[in-house]
């Protein structure tokens, strides 16, 4: 059903064996309440269509290292950050970061990544429809049935028309996966999309998206406190682990399978 | 071309959606403005008004010597090369410079006062025509009223004297080529060729005028030397200067310099103290703009960083606070001017008649109106870059964490 309202273009659709993100060596340093702060990435690599958790407690650098991934982070350290949204043409990330590409930056982020806030990030002054047509406005996409279609998959046709500050938590949070998802991106990043919202909404949301992404053969990573959630939705979940280094001064976050 | 017309459009959106925040910063701006405004044009209104009824009026611009004295041709045309002289013109001695006129539909016979002219003549200024002949004639309202001619008539005009004890007229008649205004002079003039002039005099002296076939004594061929001269300035401002110069080589002269004076330094202080205010006035508008729209890229960092997470380029994101500077700058200005345009009538309906004032107290140019447009986009501009630069300069990381 899904897929029959809301097709992905041929070329966007990854073999499977696609690594879409390969890091290595990936450092991130930032200060925290006065108290360093450093993510590190020894390995880790993604493939076209999987789908990943980053699971860990509030504070440890998941939304850090989805920034990066999402290309509106730069890193301070890295061996190696490549990112191949289209099968076959890698990108190093840290090269165009360390080159000032911003523009080739927001060119990927525009057309091949989608990202769902915690709270939804819809900008107030827009309707729903024109918050979830805003991507594809930038890419210059036909104009076509495609926002009510995905609208109607997420139950959240009825609000198009209205300002995201009369929609409830979870009807913010659909709209938020409908812009994420209206563009066709190949990766979509959430970060802990379903945090502010009930066990219940946050169900049915995710068994929507899940659908969604599966039928549209999207890369999922989220990030997500909520152990037991992750593991009901059969994700590949990459741990963090962290330790206080350097005689206390910093405290280091590690992510791994 | 996609980004700029989704940011121009974004951002409006935005200002409308926040139309109170909106309305705070226009009414803020006009605040400011629209006194300015008022201030400019009372003294645009007052000053400009005083100087250039002073300019208008060629009266003012006249130095009239006083007394008799010996000026010849040659000195008479150094003036009249001099730049900032605009005209000046012989005159011979006053008991000379008279003409009985007669017309046919008048029976009284009028004794004119007879003033030389040329094209030119601030006193006969937008005349077409001018006297070019002895047979040529301008005469002034009252003369003309009296006379009972228009123009286009002819008429009759003869001198008179005692030559050799015996009692002589000449008589020569004249085409009345223009009337000149009441405003000109009240008296009964007749504005001729400088070659009547001296010829009227010539005849009343018992010299003879051949042009005219008036006999006489035979003239010296020595150069002509006249008693007085009728002289403009080109501007207001020059009269001091060519008053110097005259004082400078014994010739008393008057003109209305106090006066003139007392316009200057009332437009030069008024200058001055109206700088001044709009100075502190334009500083304190570009601080506070730039104030509120630093705040408001403070409070917008979350939005903003949503439009740079979604794919707009750091240099396009400038422009949002830009734009939305520009919308408050052009209703801000749009609220002053009517402001403006409000206390204006008010001032010059009501309290413009009460000062006996026959001119507006309060007026601006349509350019004044585009200039401040101008001045104040610009301001809100520079103000907005600041606020667009550090905007861009957020990273959307950054504000997204804010959220």
């Amino acid at each position: 059903m899904v897929t029959r309202y809301f097709q992905l273009p041929s070329i966007y659709c990854l073999n499977s064996v696609t690594v879409v993100y390969d890091l290595k060596n990936v450092v991130k340093e930032r200060l925290v309440d006065g108290v360093g702060f450093r993510l590190q990435v020894p390995s880790i690599e993604i493939k076209a269509q999987e789908n990943i958790a980053l699971v860990g407690h509030s504070g440890c650098g998941k939304s850090t290292l989805l920034d990066m991934l999402a290309l509106i982070l730069h890193p301070d350290k890295s061996d190696h950050f490549d990112i191949d949204p289209v099968d076959g043409k890698s990108q190093q990330v840290d090269k165009l970061w360390h080159h000032h590409r911003q523009s080739r930056l927001s060119q990927i982020r525009k057309q091949h990544i989608g990202y769902v806030l915690q709270n939804g990030g819809l900008l107030p002054y827009l309707t729903v429809r024109e918050n979830i047509e805003l991507p594809r406005r930038l890419l210059k996409l036909a104009d076509d049935d495609s926002i009510n279609s995905i609208a109607k998959v997420l139950g959240i046709h009825r609000q198009l028309d209205k300002l995201p500050g009369l929609l409830s938590a979870g009807e913010r949070q659909r709209a938020a996966f409908a812009r994420a998802l209206s563009h066709r991106p190949s990766i979509l990043l959430a970060d802990e999309p379903t945090a502010a919202l009930d066990p219940i909404t946050t169900r049915k949301i995710m068994a929507v998206v899940m659908e969604l992404i599966k039928g549209l053969k999207i890369t999922l990573i989220t990030a997500s406190h909520d152990w037991a959630h992750v593991y009901k939705m059969d994700l590949r979940v990459l741990k963090q682990e962290a330790e206080p280094v350097e005689n206390g001064r910093i405290y280091q976050s590690t992510f791994h399978d | 071309m996609s980004q700029l017309s989704n940011i121009i459009r974004l951002s409006f959106r935005d200002y409308s959606h926040e139309w109170r925040m909106s309305g705070c910063f226009i009414f803020a701006l006009s605040a400011v403005l629209a006194p300015m405004m008022i201030l400019f044009g009372l003294k645009f209104g007052i000053v400009t008004s005083m100087v250039d009824s002073l300019v208008e009026n060629p009266t003012n611009r006249e130095i009239r010597p006083i007394g008799s004295g010996r000026y010849s041709e040659q000195w008479i045309e150094d003036f009249r090369n001099r730049k900032d002289i605009e005209f000046i013109i012989p005159k011979t001695r006053a008991l000379a410079a008279t003409i009985q006129l007669k017309s046919d539909t008048a029976t009284r016979i009028l004794s004119s006062e007879l003033l030389a002219t040329a094209e030119n003549d601030p006193l006969l200024a937008g005349m077409q025509r001018f006297p070019d002949d002895y047979y040529q004639i301008i005469l002034s309202q009252s003369a003309a009223k009296k006379l009972k001619v228009e123009q286009g008539d002819r008429i009759d005009a003869s001198l008179a004297r005692q030559f050799h004890g015996k009692r002589e007229r000449v008589h020569l008649t004249v085409n009345v080529i223009d009337i000149a205004s009441i405003s000109v002079t009240s008296r009964n003039v007749a504005f001729v060729n400088l070659d009547l002039l001296v010829a009227t005099e010539q005849f009343k002296d018992g010299r003879e005028v051949p042009d005219l076939g008036w006999d006489g004594d035979s003239g010296s061929s020595a150069s002509r030397v006249f008693p007085s001269f009728r002289l403009y300035a080109r501007s207001i401002n020059d009269v001091g200067g060519i008053v110097a110069d005259l004082e400078k080589q014994g010739v008393r002269v008057k003109a209305n310099v106090a006066e003139i004076e007392t316009v200057q330094s009332i437009d030069q202080n008024l200058s001055v103290i109206f700088w001044i205010i709009a100075c502190v006035g334009a500083a304190g508008f570009a601080f506070s703009l730039g104030a509120s729209l630093w705040a408001n890229v403070d409070r917008k960092g979350k939005d903003l960083s949503v439009l740079r997470l979604i794919g707009f380029r750091s240099s396009v994101i400038v422009l949002f606070p830009v734009l939305q500077s520009c919308y408050t700058a052009i209703l801000g200005w749009l609220l002053a001017v009517l402001v403006y345009l409000g206390f204006e009538q008010l001032i010059n309906r009501f309290l413009a008649p009460r000062l006996n004032l026959d001119q507006s107290l309060c007026y601006l140019l349509t350019e004044h109106f585009f200039w401040a447009l101008g001045l104040t986009v610009v301001t809100a501009i520079v103000a907005a870059i600041l606020g667009g630069l550090r905007a861009s300069g957020i990273e959307p990381s950054d504000g997204l964490r804010d959220m």
